[in-house]
Parts: C-alpha cells; structure tokens; sequence
C-alpha cells in the first residue's frame, strides 16, 4: 500500500487471496494519481453518476409533478381562460364523493386480488425456472410472452374471453352446466376478470427479474446445505429468499405501485360507451379512471382530477410503506427460524 | 469485459447519440418554400369529405388537405382536443365538433375563430335554425361553426328475423305497425313470443335517448337543462315520459342488454342477436360495417316510432390557433355548403344540416343497396327538416351520461325502476356541479 | 453424509417441475395462440360459438391487408418504434447501472434520501401529467418528433431502483474496497467490478425497458399527431378505428408487431441465465 493512499481506505482484511478471485485482477495503475484526484473522484463520482436522472427529472419529471399540484389547488376548466384559487377545497370534496370512495374501494380490491398471488406466483416459477431444465429459453419465454404483447391487443381478447354472451369462458362454463356470468356487469365477476388479465399480464415479468436476481446466488450456499441434509424447500426459504430480499422488496413496491395505478387493463376491459366510467355503477372503475373521467370529458375539470391525483400518491405511499415494513417483519421471523 | 467489447460499447454509444439527434430533428413538417399551405383537419369517425377535398384543391391550387383522425372513436378524440386547446398547440386548422360536447367549447369562445368575423353570418340561410344557434354563443356575438350533419331518426330492422317471427318485412307496412312507442312494445312482445332467438332491440339505452329526444322535442324543446341553464331532469314531464315508456320496455324484456358501443354488440350484429335498432342517418353506415357484406338486403329502414327526433350532428370550427385561419374558415364554409353536404352524404351517408340540400333531388331521390334500396334520403330527410330540436345545457354530457347508465342499471336488473330514477336523479345533480 | 442426493439440489428438476412449466406455458400462450387463431381467419371468429380453434388460411391476405393499408403506416411504425425503443434501452441500461451502482456502493452524502425521492417521484400517476409535458413540448418545438417520446424515457426510476437493489445484493462490497486499495478509480471499478456482476440484472433492465418502450400507448398517442409518423402501436390502433374493427388485421398488425419483442428477448434472454453450471464468480 502506498502511504498516501492510507487515509482513504479501511482496515484492510487479512487472507486477502479468498476476496479476490483469480478472473477479476483490476490492472494496476501507470503512475501513481495524484492524491486530490483520487480524493475528489470518492467524493464527486457518486454525485456524477446519479446526475443524468436528476437532470432529466428536473426538466421532464418534476414540471409535470408540480404543475399538477400547483393545478390540484385551482378551479381549472382545461378550455377556460382563467383558473380562481381554491385551496384544498378540491382535496375536502374528494373526501365526501362517495364515487371516488367507490373508486378507491375497486383500486384495492382488485389490488389485492391481483399482485399477491401474482408475486408468490411469479416467485416459484422462477424458483422453478432456475433449474438444470431442458428447452429452458423456450419456457423463459413461454411465460414472457404475456408481457411482450400489446396491452390493447390483449384486451381485446381478454374482453372476448370474458364476455357474456359470445366469450369463451362462458361457453367453457356451460360445458360443465355452470351459468354464464355477466362479468362486465358484477363488481366482483369484473374484479376477478381484470385481475385475470393482470396476472396473465404481469405474472412473468416479475418471475423474469427474481429468475435474474436469483443468477447472483452462489451455488455453494446450497451445496453446503444440501450437505448438512437441508431439503429443498428449506434450502428455498432459507436461503434464496433472504437473499432475495432486495428484489422482492423492489418487486413488491413496483407492484403496489403499479397495481394501484391500474389504468390500462380496466379501460380497455370496459368496452362500449364511455369505458372510463368502469361500468354503470362503476364497479370497475379505479382511481386512475376515475381521475380521468374527471380531467376531461365529460367533466373537463383538471383541479379535481388533479386532486384525485395526488390522493392517489398518498394511498400508494402509505400501502407501500406498510408492505415494506410487512416483509421486514416477514424477513425477520424466517432469520430466526433459519 | 475485454477490450473487444469495450470497443462495442463505444461504438454503440456513438451510434445512439447519432440517432438520438437525428430523431430530434427529423419528424417536423417542412416549411413549404413553394407556398403551398396545409390545412389539417381533425375528424373523428366518417364524416366522408374525401372527393370534396379533391375537387377543393383543384379548384384552389396551393392549398394542400390533410385529414386526421378517420375513424376514431369520440371517446378519445374528445381529450386530444381538449389537450390541444388548453395547450395551445397542436389542433388542426379545422375541428370537428360533436354536438354533446359542443356546449363545453361553446362555454370558451376564445379557443375559437369568430366565424361572424369572417362574412359568415351571410350563410345563417344555409341552416336549419336550431343548427346555427348551437354554435352561437349565448349573447349571439360569437359563432365558432358551421353544421355539418343532423341525426334524424328512423328505426332500422332485420327483415329475415321479422320474417321468422311472422311479422311483416315491406318497410312501409313495417312503419305502420308502430305509429306510437306502445305499439312498438306490442309489436315487441309479439316478437318475442315467436322465440327466433334473437331480442328485439340491442339496448334500451338507446331506445330511452331517442325518445327522450322526441318527447323533449315535441314538447318545450328541452330536456335536461330548460332554457335558462337550470337542471331540471327531475321536474321535466318529458324526461319522466321517456323513461316509463323505456321501464316499460325493459319490462317485456324486449332488450338484448348490450352495451352500445361493445366489443359484444358489435359482435351481435355478425350474429344477428338483435332485431331493431334506433337508427338516426349515421348509424347506417356503422350497421353496415358492424353486419358485414353478409347482411347486405337483410336490414330495411322504417319510421320511428313517435314523432321525428334528433340525435346527433357536428359542426366544424378553426382553433384560434391556427396559423392558416382566413384559409381554414374558407374551406369550412365550402365543407358545410349545401354542395359540401350533398358531396359527404354521397360518400358517407351523414344527413345534411342544410335545408337546400335536403330538397336537392340527389338527396331525395338517394337510395341504399345495403338496406333493401330504401329511399334513405326520403325518409332521413323528410324527418330533418321538420325535426324539431332540443336544448342542450352546459353539463348536457355529464348528465346524460347519468341517466343513462341509470336506466342500463334496471336494465340489467340491478336496480329497480323507482332506484333507478333516484340513482338518475341524484347522480344527475352531483355531475351537474362537478 | 458424503454424497448428497441428486434430489436434493435445489437445481434438480422434477418431473413435477416440468408439468408445472409446461401448465404455466400453456395458460400463457393460450391467449395469443387465440390472437393467431383470428389473425389467420377473419373477424367474424371473434364471436362464433363453439370458437373455432385452429388456425386458418387468411394469413397472407390479411398481411397484405395490412401493409396496404393507407391509415396505418405500419411499416413506418415499425421502424420509428425500434428507434425509440433501442436508443432508451441502451440509454436507460447505461444510467440505471451507473447510479444504482452509486446508490447502492458509494457512500455519499444524502443518498438515502435522494433514492427515496426517485420512488416516490414513481408514485404519482402520469395520465395527467400528459398536459404539463405536452405544453412543455410545444415550447421545445418537438411536436409530432420522436425526440418528444424518446428524451424524457431516458433515465427511469425503476431502472435506477432495480439497479441499485440487484447491486446491493450482486455485487461485493469487499471486491470493490480491494479495488480502491489496488488504486482504481471509480469508472475502472464500475466497468471492471460492477458492470460484469450486474449483466442479468441489465439484461432483465435491457429487456424490460425495450418492451415497454415497444408497447409504449398513451404518451405517443398524446404527443406524436402526425398520423404518416406514428409509432407501432399507434398504428395498430389506425387499424382499429372506425365505429367498425377488422380485427383479423389488427391481430396480424399485433403478431406482426410481436415479432421484434421475441427477437430481442432472444438476445437479452441469454444473458438473464448464465448457466446453473458455470459456477459462482462472486464470494
């Protein structure tokens, strides 16, 4: 170790040959860099590489974010000239619209319908995926190929799969002398049909991101636990998912993000007169929809959807702060028996 | 990662930047150096101007047309628009404007050409009346559009279905089975007796908005709103009319419960689900696209029950963001003459909103193959001129939309008649003053 | 214990495996195989009972239909598509992993913060956003430009997100500090010790993000008007207007419009698995 170099780095660890494998030798520098160079990379680097996302945050990010609060405040007619100030009476009639309460009730249950068997789902079938398995591109993509579809092609489908009269599941269900149900038109029949499509949907993609993170496992954990007489399913829950856990936290918020926001699949599941509505008595309809429905036609105020907007933002902020905390605790209890 | 793939990298991020500011440039419109102009217009579903935009520029050389947006639904036309207005940018030189929603654009003239300031006020005699007051602001100084098309009312059917259920097929006997929405229900329930499989009409939903039309219509010429903008859905007798004789409809179970618009009632026309269906002049053309050439000479059109009515109708209108206005309100006034009319009910079918037109014997004496060679101009246009109009008020969509969706409820059954009316009622009042 | 059970690996595969597979497989194909069922017949298969479930013989005709088709510009939207998609990918793969890298293994004042604030910022719907952003256009002059769907896609918060948790959990602390020690800077860190370690989370990132860029509706649907430069699935939605749909065109349209997903999902797919068998690189 050269001496100038001292006040950066930590104690060093001993038996340093164990930490570096004979594939990874970082070259050696030419000359030796001047000390404020280094000092100032430690210091500068971390702030350099975040940068391109601020930046294009700030221009394309953030603009939208603080014009649709600045708007939330506001009586805004989008065609209107003039937009009077109104506080956060928007925010106080939200809370005594029984429609967007009904809103808010669909955006739950289809959630929770929908990404918590899709993510136990998604991740035994990367357990399963991550195996010695013959034609395994072949059911790497199988399960992909939802995703890689266009939603509104899928929709489509899934519309038709799902209709009253001429959809295939009907007809299936009255093979086996089952009645037809009018999924459109049954608040839980549409939560079961959309929640069908969003796992169809989305079920492999997050399988595809838990298959990638469980790639950085390193095989002799499980062989030293196969040798102490572990079974598969212990080896599963005790040491791939605590090693997991980051990216089951990521998939986890991204879901409760995503399934909150629900917006494409409903739509497009409503097919005939204004789709937005979810239904005639809105059984389906989501806060996303019910924000647009009121920024534009038929009602054409911005500051109300808006509102809506942001009410949404504090029901996903709060949903994903008590799953994260869930899976800490979840977390925790396996450490403890592992 | 070698020095090899290093190589690619850089290679690759050189490539991407290129295209990355290729991409920012090309895409734009170039500046027309030879001084040709483009007017852009912006349509939603067929309003059937092509052949008129030909002759337009022959006519008038160096003046090139481009039309967006054919075919599209007006559930999203409506938001783009209403996107480019509040943003400035982005609308075409020449809008149309769907009558529903006319009110809303109406209630901001500023987004708009004054058409008034462009001579147009010599062309009030183009239109019917009604038509031309649509588009005039309250106080009667601003006019943002010209008509295009009215509704007009008729009630199309399926002859071989009649057929199977023993009822006449020759259109005018057809006509004379159902002089008033009582006979209609009888002659429904007379239908469904027979069992064909089929229902009577497609939705009730669009039996109830045509005779709310008429019943608004024949009365004080409003329905929703009365002529001072007050909310009076639930005081009218007229709205309360039109919904009993539709609770009645439901009753004889005359409807095949579709949802207007559906992925399934598009698909119930292949399958002939259905029997009859409300049909103002423009749903012409979308049965025969839903049917299919398949089903060509087995609908016919007969008279509505009730007196006349009208549904629907555009105008066109210039954005006061256009950079081509005196060129723009030019073309409009050519699109929405009475020669413009004749030439787009020629291509697409849409009924004219001009009275000259409408006695022109080319619409008189038009007919249409796919419907049995009935006399669409005859009929169509008969009713058009004397269709007597109802007031539409400034929450006029929201509202109807209520309603609507009040009476799909009982339809569906998930709601009693009387609900339904508190359910239209009240939904009615709280989306009038959103 | 000396010899440890084949079945006792966690990596073996069961019979039980495979028929679980192939169930998940099936029930996944089954919606597209139908998509092709109509995309070889005509519309009228959409409604038909009992459906009809083999494919017919209408595919080329209905190709033809397609690129003839003068609403659409399909090929254009083909075309205009690979660009966006492939410039955001290699864009958002490149940023993501530098500042998830940093998120995750420079310690640098405020990070914890920062990082928040990029998941919250994913937290507000962007439907409405659509407005502001579109005004924002029209002041840039992007208008009807792919510079307008490509620029604001260029770094994402979920790439930044996903980055930084997979190299929190891939790639070792110890690697790194013996790196410094060694003298390296920080980019000759990245590119040596983190970049490698990070290849199936930015091949999972690479493929993701091209998909979504692919599939991509509602913000070039608001932004690029210009009905002769749309982009893929704006012109598989032309092929649907009208108050009536030719959905055996539209659906060849979408197979059509699939074909590009699969080929690139073949290319990144085999970076997501290094092979069970290659053995761990990281301590």
């Amino acid at each position: 170790m050269t001496a100038g170099r001292v006040a950066q780095v930590e104690p060093e660890q001993p038996a340093a040959d164990a930490t570096r494998p004979a594939r990874r030798q970082p070259e050696p520098p030419h000359r030796r860099p001047r000390l404020w160079l280094a000092r100032l990379d430690t210091k500068a680097s971390p702030y350099l590489y975040i940068a391109p996302f601020f930046v294009l945050f700030a221009i394309f990010g953030a603009y939208p974010l603080g014009y649709t609060f600045w708007v939330s405040l506001h009586d805004w007619d989008l065609l209107a000239a003039e937009h009077p100030f109104v506080g956060f009476d928007n925010y106080s009639r939200l809370l005594a619209d029984g429609d967007f309460w009904n809103s808010v009730l669909n955006t739950l249950g289809i959630f929770v319908i929908s990404t918590v068997p899709q993510l136990l789902l998604a991740l035994w079938l990367a357990h399963l995926l991550n195996r010695q398995l013959r034609a395994r591109t072949s059911f790497r993509m199988s399960i992909l190929i939802p995703n890689i579809t266009s939603t509104a092609a899928v929709a489509i489908v899934f519309g038709q799969l799902f209709s009253r009269e001429f959809g295939m599941i009907n007809w299936a269900l009255d093979l086996v002398g089952i009645d037809a149900i009018d999924w459109r038109n049954t608040r839980f029949g549409a939560w079961v049909a959309i929640s069908t499509m969003v796992d169809w949907r989305w079920t492999g993609y997050n399988a595809l991101i838990f298959l990638a993170a469980m790639q950085s496992i390193p095989k002799d954990l499980y062989e030293s636990a196969a040798i102490d007489g572990a079974r598969p399913a212990r080896q599963f829950w005790s040491i791939t998912v605590p090693m997991l856990r980051p990216t089951i936290v990521f998939c986890v918020i991204i879901s409760t993000i995503g399934g909150l926001q629900l917006f494409t699949e409903p739509l497009l599941f409503n097919s005939g007169p204004n789709p937005i509505r979810g239904g005639p008595l809105r059984e389906s309809q989501t806060m996303t929809m019910y924000m647009f429905e009121n920024a534009f036609a038929p009602h054409f105020n911005f500051g109300y959807g808006s509102a809506i907007a942001w009410m949404l933002f504090a029901l996903i902020v709060v949903i994903s702060l008590i799953n994260v905390l869930v899976i800490r605790r979840l977390g925790n209890s396996t450490r403890k028996q592992g | 990662m070698g020095a090899n793939s290093r190589r690619r990298l850089v290679t690759a991020t050189a490539a991407a930047v290129t295209v990355l500011a290729a991409a920012t440039g090309c895409g734009g419109d170039e500046a027309a150096d030879d001084g040709t102009i483009t007017l852009t217009v912006d349509v939603f579903g067929q309003f059937g101007y092509e052949e008129l935009y030909k002759q337009y520029e022959a006519e008038n050389p160096g003046i090139k047309i481009v039309e967006r947006g054919t075919g599209t639904n007006l559930d999203e036309y409506s938001p783009k628009l209403t996107q480019w207005l509040a943003a400035g940018k982005g609308a075409g030189d020449i809008v149309a404007i769907e009558e529903g929603l006319l009110i809303e654009y109406k209630a901001n003239p500023q987004n708009f050409v004054n058409l008034l300031d462009h001579g147009a006020a010599e062309l009030e005699g183009n239109f019917m009346p009604w038509k031309w007051d649509q588009a005039l602001t309250a106080d009667g100084s601003q006019l943002i559009g010209l008509g295009t098309d009215v509704g007009g009312m008729a009630m199309c059917y399926r002859t071989d279905l009649f057929e199977a259920a023993g009822l006449p097929t020759d259109r005018d006997e057809v006509s004379a089975l159902w002089p008033t929405w009582q006979d209609y229900i009888s002659v429904g329930e007379q239908f469904v007796e027979a069992d064909t499989g089929a229902s009577f009409l497609d939705a009730a939903t669009q039996t109830f908005n045509t005779i709310v039309l008429q019943t608004a219509g024949a009365a004080e010429g409003y329905h929703y709103y009365d002529l001072d903008d007050n909310l009076v859905v639930d005081t009218n007798p007229a709205v309360k009319q039109a919904w009993d004789i539709t609770m009645d409809i439901i009753d004889s179970d005359l409807s095949g419960k579709y949802g207007a618009w559906s992925d399934e009632w598009v698909a119930a026309f292949k399958q002939a689900k259905f029997a009859t269906i409300a049909c103002p002049a423009w749903m012409t053309g979308v049965i025969e696209g839903n049917a299919g050439p398949e089903a060509a000479g087995k609908w016919d059109i007969a008279k509505v029950p009730g007196d006349g009515g009208n549904w629907g109708g555009s105008h066109l209108a210039v954005p006061a963001q256009s950079e081509h206005q005196e060129e723009a309100v030019k073309l409009v006034k050519f699109l929405t003459s009475p020669e413009g009319h004749i030439g787009a009910f020629k291509a697409k079918g849409p009924l004219p909103s001009s009275p000259q037109a409408l006695d022109d014997p080319a619409i008189l004496e038009a007919t249409s193959e796919y419907f049995n060679d009935a006399p669409i101009g005859q009929i169509f246009g008969e009713g058009a001129k004397n269709l007597k109009p109802v007031y539409m008020g400034p929450k006029n969509q929201a509202v109807r939309t209520e309603v609507e969706n009040a009476v799909r409820t009982v339809e569906l059954g998930q709601r009693t008649p009387d609900e339904g009316w508190t359910d239209a009622v009240n939904n009615a009042k709280t989306a009038a003053e959103k | 214990m000396s010899t440890v059970k084949a079945s006792q690996h966690l990596w073996s595969a069961s019979k039980l495996t495979y028929a679980t597979l192939i169930v998940a497989g099936l029930m996944s194909i089954f919606p597209i195989y139908w998509m092709f069922v109509v995309a070889t017949r005509s519309s009228d298969a959409m409604g038909q009972i009992p459906p009809p479930l083999t494919p017919g013989g209408n595919l080329p005709g209905n190709i033809e239909r397609l690129f003839n088709n003068p609403d659409a510009y399909f090929l254009t939207g083909m075309i205009n598509s690979a660009i966006v998609a492939g410039t955001v990918t290699f864009s958002v793969v490149l940023f993501s992993s530098l500042a998830g890298f940093a998120f995750a293994k420079l310690r640098f004042k405020g990070s914890n913060a920062l990082l928040l604030v990029i998941i919250a910022t994913m937290m507000v719907p962007t439907q409405l956003g659509v407005i502001p952003l579109y005004m924002l256009m029209s002041q840039l002059d992007w208008n009807d430009r792919l510079a307008a769907v490509i620029v604001p896609a260029l770094v994402t918060g979920f790439g930044v997100f996903l980055m930084r948790q997979y190299a929190s959990q891939a790639v070792s602390t110890e690697l790194i500090e013996a790196a410094r020690v060694d003298g390296c800077s920080t980019l000759r860190i990245y590119w040596n010790v983190v970049l490698p370690a990070l290849r199936p989370a930015a091949a999972v990132l690479g493929l993701l993000t091209f998909m979504t860029m692919w599939n991509d509706f509602l913000w070039p649907y608001a932004v690029l008007n210009d009905p002769e430069n749309p982009t893929v699935q704006l012109s598989l939605r032309a092929l649907s207007n009208g108050y009536y749909n030719d959905m055996s065109q539209v659906f060849t349209g979408t197979a059509l419009a699939t074909l590009p997903l699969l080929i690139v999902f073949i290319i990144f797919g085999r970076q997501i698995i290094g092979g069970i068998m290659e053995g761990a690189v990281k301590a």
